[in-house]
């Protein structure tokens, strides 16, 4: 019901995002008219609806361009960038000093995004605590009946160790407590999103931006996991989603990215479900 | 028979050379020196890369790397549990696959009615033409909620993944017993009637011991092919590092390790010991190599062989066993192929359409005006085509070369090591190839080439020398299988070597290599493991050049099969894995009626050569 209720909202929002846009949005697709080259992106996978819509009316726009997009995680985002092997590395969470250092990256913002414990829609689990959202992922708490739920075994799914979405969780979410070694290892947000709405005692963990009605986020101590609750502060587990160049990004990349950053690219991040930085 | 072919053929290859002939046997050469050099290069750059963990002064690195538990964020790379994982599941997977393709094959030869027989072994052979990735996906939506809704636990399972292992497998299996129980039948036939044994006696007391050798063969191949697939336990087996507890836990094998851990940071620990996974591979496919030879040659028994298996015959009740596996094997395993691909064809044909692989674009701009695609397979389509066409090309040349070579003029230790090294160059599983091409780009980016990136056309070189033994193989074995007097009158009629390859043997055996092409193009097609780590991406659009990254419909399937977002998304994975299949399964049946046709215009019956050779030159 809650995420029906945010998806209409957001719809209503980026709805009336786009109409404001829409005589801006030639004048920033202008930008890359005539534009030829390519764009290789690859990295964070809860960016990747947000840089496939990008990318697509760009080359609608100007045909003569080509953006690739690959997902693999964070950690694939910093590495293929840093060596460079793409042109933009994408990571869900802040880079490390050192791999600043390492690869000379070059960080830009695009939005916030919350981090939310989901489960199946139809698990009558309405609620979570901290607490019991670190014992269930370390493996303490494995039956739903714990939890006010149905008596079945609880599935666990996490990310690979590439992932920026499971560094974050961990982080703040699980206090960088253990995750059960037993867990089902997905490589993705969507997949993370589609493994659990066909598993109706599965537990994971996405972008707050990929929840919509196939999956459920319960709240956590009280606060529902929206983009609201992230924005005004209640919602405690965030991060922001960052684009990542090798040194200072020229021609048609640095236009991408301020594209993204600009009024059209807030409209297609927030359609998303995310929280435009600017 | 088979002695005096190879003496005859051997006398032949060490005739006396023209200079033209030199010429063309160096070149020959250097084919089938590209395979050496390419084992040597996997190997080589597997254990380069092993290094840093065994120079590493403290030794923790490989203590770390040869221990139980993987987690990185602690600084802990033990890949033990992966090693573990990928025996446990080709093992299990083989301990049904085995007992399965031999009832198949008994229930073929003569335990079943005679007039299921043949639609059954259709069915082995449109088997062989299902891509794993087409398994993976009608897996994920059939048999894993079939599996948690049945047992306990998500269904992401070594028993899921063992399931479909064993039925990706099976057909390797049974191909290999049914040759060798149709090479035994003409041997036990007169004893078999003198005796006058009913069919299932002469199939479980005569021919079957028979084929001891033929068996082992097959037990072999399956395990090797069962532990180097990569889609299938990456897409079903759930991934946890651990070591399963039961059939009903998630495991984790080698090849879906270096799948999900590949694109870490280089210098890390983690990336070392992908290598280490990398070497493990290759030893156990070395190992399987070294088994399949311990096995030696074929032999044609013959009835003397058949009267002292009779002597050492089973008692009577492994009628009865074989007659109840046999009959299990052929309703258990035509069941489960039916529901797999009655699945996807449930969940695929209503998405057949221009909108397939168009999307919303109109046909025609997309076409003449190359406007750009989305939501449809014509990016993932044409960047299959290309890809499949550029690797082909690559390898089609070399492969043939290579395989005249080793048939006709390849002689003693460089012959015997030429045919070792495509041996095990078969036997490599993709998905090192694929991490030897990543490898390779990273090297080639630090050294000579900063501007090197994986693209098409180093998926299309990995993929080149992934089909390239089977290319060589296929060449040497349609060769090898022309009569013997066909060589004679070559020689009689006073032709060099090169002039009877090109004129007369090569002509006559040129269906049966087009037929090899063909399956290496299917092979090409269907790959996704190694395109997976060189240069495959979600959105690229239509391929312009050889150094774009591009599209292609495995992967699409594979990443649509865990990613879909959106309803019409996994429509649009059900439609790409259809048309996947009808190719894979146009080209194999394309390859077999070429092959067919081969063995029916030489081969009248066991080895004997017609009396009239028709010389095509």
């Amino acid at each position: 019901m809650l995420s029906i209720r945010k998806r209409l909202l957001l719809s209503a929002l980026s709805f009336s995002l786009l109409c404001a846009a829409g005589p801006v949005q030639a004048a920033e697709l202008d930008a890359f008219a005539g534009k030829s080259g390519k764009i290789d992106i690859a990295g964070g996978t809860a960016h990747i609806p947000v840089m496939k819509e990008a990318a697509k009316r760009i080359m609608q726009k100007s045909p003569g361009l080509r953006i690739t997009v690959a997902g693999g995680g964070s950690g694939v985002g910093v590495q293929k960038v840093g060596e460079g092997l793409v042109d933009i590395g994408n990571t869900g969470r802040a880079l490390t000093d050192a791999e600043v250092a390492k690869f000379g990256l070059k960080s830009y913002a695009f939005a916030i995004d919350g981090v939310a414990a989901v489960v199946h829609p139809k698990n009558p689990v309405a609620g979570l605590t901290h607490a019991q959202v670190q014992d269930i992922f370390a493996g303490k708490i494995t039956n739903w009946k714990a939890l006010g739920g149905r008596d079945a075994a609880i599935h666990l799914y996490t990310r690979d160790e590439a992932s920026g979405t499971r560094e974050v969780f961990w982080e703040i979410m699980l206090k960088k407590g253990k995750i059960a070694e037993g867990a089902n290892v997905v490589a993705s947000n969507g997949a993370m999103k589609s493994a659990l709405a066909g598993d109706a005692d599965g537990i994971g963990y996405v972008s707050i931006g990929h929840i919509d009605a196939s999956i459920k986020a319960p709240a956590l101590d009280g606060v529902a996991p929206t983009q609201d609750n992230a924005k005004n502060g209640k919602y405690p587990v965030l991060r922001k989603l960052y684009m990542n160049t090798k040194g200072e990004p020229t021609g048609v990349v640095a236009a991408f990215i301020s594209y993204i950053q600009g009024p059209e690219g807030a409209a297609i991040t927030a359609s998303d479900g995310y929280i435009p930085t600017r | 028979m088979e002695q005096t072919r190879h003496t005859a053929r051997d006398a032949d290859k060490g005739r006396d050379a023209s200079s033209g002939d030199r010429l063309v046997t160096a070149l020959l050469f250097g084919a089938s020196a590209v395979s050496v050099v390419c084992v040597a290069g996997i190997l080589g750059f597997l254990a380069w890369f092993c290094l840093p963990l065994l120079t590493d002064p403290t030794g923790g690195q490989l203590a770390s790397v040869l221990s139980w538990h993987w987690r990185p964020m602690q600084g802990q790379f033990g890949i033990l549990p992966m090693a573990v994982g990928s025996l446990a599941l080709a093992f299990s997977s083989m301990l049904l696959a085995f007992p399965l393709g031999l009832g198949l094959c008994l229930f073929a030869h003569g335990l079943g009615p005679e007039r299921l027989a043949r639609p059954l072994m259709a069915l082995v052979r449109l088997m062989t033409s299902v891509p794993t990735v087409v398994y993976g996906l009608a897996s994920v939506f059939l048999l894993v909620p079939l599996v948690r809704a049945g047992f306990s636990g998500s269904g992401f399972s070594w028993l899921a993944s063992l399931l479909i292992l064993a039925l990706l497998v099976l057909p390797t299996i049974v191909l290999v017993i049914d040759s060798q129980l149709r090479l035994a039948a003409p041997a036990v036939r007169l004893t078999a009637a003198a005796l006058g044994l009913t069919r299932a006696q002469e199939l479980v007391r005569l021919t079957l011991p028979l084929c001891g050798r033929g068996l082992k063969t097959a037990a072999v191949l399956g395990f090797g092919r069962a532990t180097g697939d990569t889609l299938i336990p990456l897409m079903l087996s759930g991934n946890a590092a651990q070591l399963p507890g039961s059939l009903l836990d998630p495991l984790r094998t080698l090849t879906a390790h270096i799948a999900l851990v590949v694109a870490t940071d280089s210098q890390s620990a983690a990336y070392g010991s992908l290598f280490a996974c990398g070497l493990i591979l290759f030893g156990a496919s070395l190992a399987v190599n070294l088994g399949l030879r311990s096995l030696g040659r074929r032999k044609m028994p013959d009835a003397e062989d058949a009267d002292r298996t009779l002597r050492a015959a089973p008692g009577a009740g492994m009628e009865r066993l074989a007659t109840a596996l046999a009959w299990t094997a052929a309703s258990v395993v035509p069941a489960g192929v039916c529901a797999l691909l009655g699945f996807l064809l449930w969940r695929g044909l209503p998405t057949l359409g221009l909108a397939l692989f168009f999307g919303d674009t109109p046909p025609l701009d997309a076409l003449l005006h190359g406007a750009p695609v989305f939501d449809g397979l014509l990016p993932a389509s044409l960047g299959t085509v290309y890809l499949v066409l550029l690797a082909a090309g690559l390898a089609i040349p070399l492969g043939v070369a290579s395989g005249i070579h080793l048939a006709e003029f390849a002689t003693g230790r460089a012959g015997r090591l030429v045919s070792f090294c495509v041996d095990l160059l078969a036997g490599v599983p993709s998905i090192l190839m694929g991490l030897f091409g990543f490898a390779l780009i990273l090297l080639l980016r630090r050294s000579f080439w900063p501007s090197a990136n994986t693209c098409l056309l180093l998926s299309a070189l990995c993929l080149a020398l992934l089909v390239l033994p089977y290319l060589i193989s296929a060449t040497r074995t349609c060769l090898e299988s022309l009569p013997q007097d066909l060589r004679l009158t070559c020689a009689s009629l006073g032709l060099d070597r090169w002039q009877s390859v090109s004129r007369v043997l090569l002509p006559a055996a040129s269906q049966g290599i087009l037929g090899g092409i063909i399956l290496a193009v299917g092979r090409a097609a269907e790959d996704t493991a190694v395109i997976l780590l060189t240069g495959v991406v979600v959105g690229a659009g239509t391929p312009g050049a050889l150094t774009d990254k591009y599209e292609a419909l495995p992967f699409t399937i594979y990443y649509l099969a865990a990613e879909h977002q959106t309803p019409q998304e996994l429509d649009l994975a059900f439609g790409a894995a259809l048309v996947l299949l009808c190719l894979t399964a146009l080209l194999f049946a394309a390859a077999r009626r070429l092959q067919a046709g081969l063995n029916r215009r030489w081969k009248t019956s066991q080895g004997e050569s017609p009396a009239t050779p028709r010389i095509s030159a």
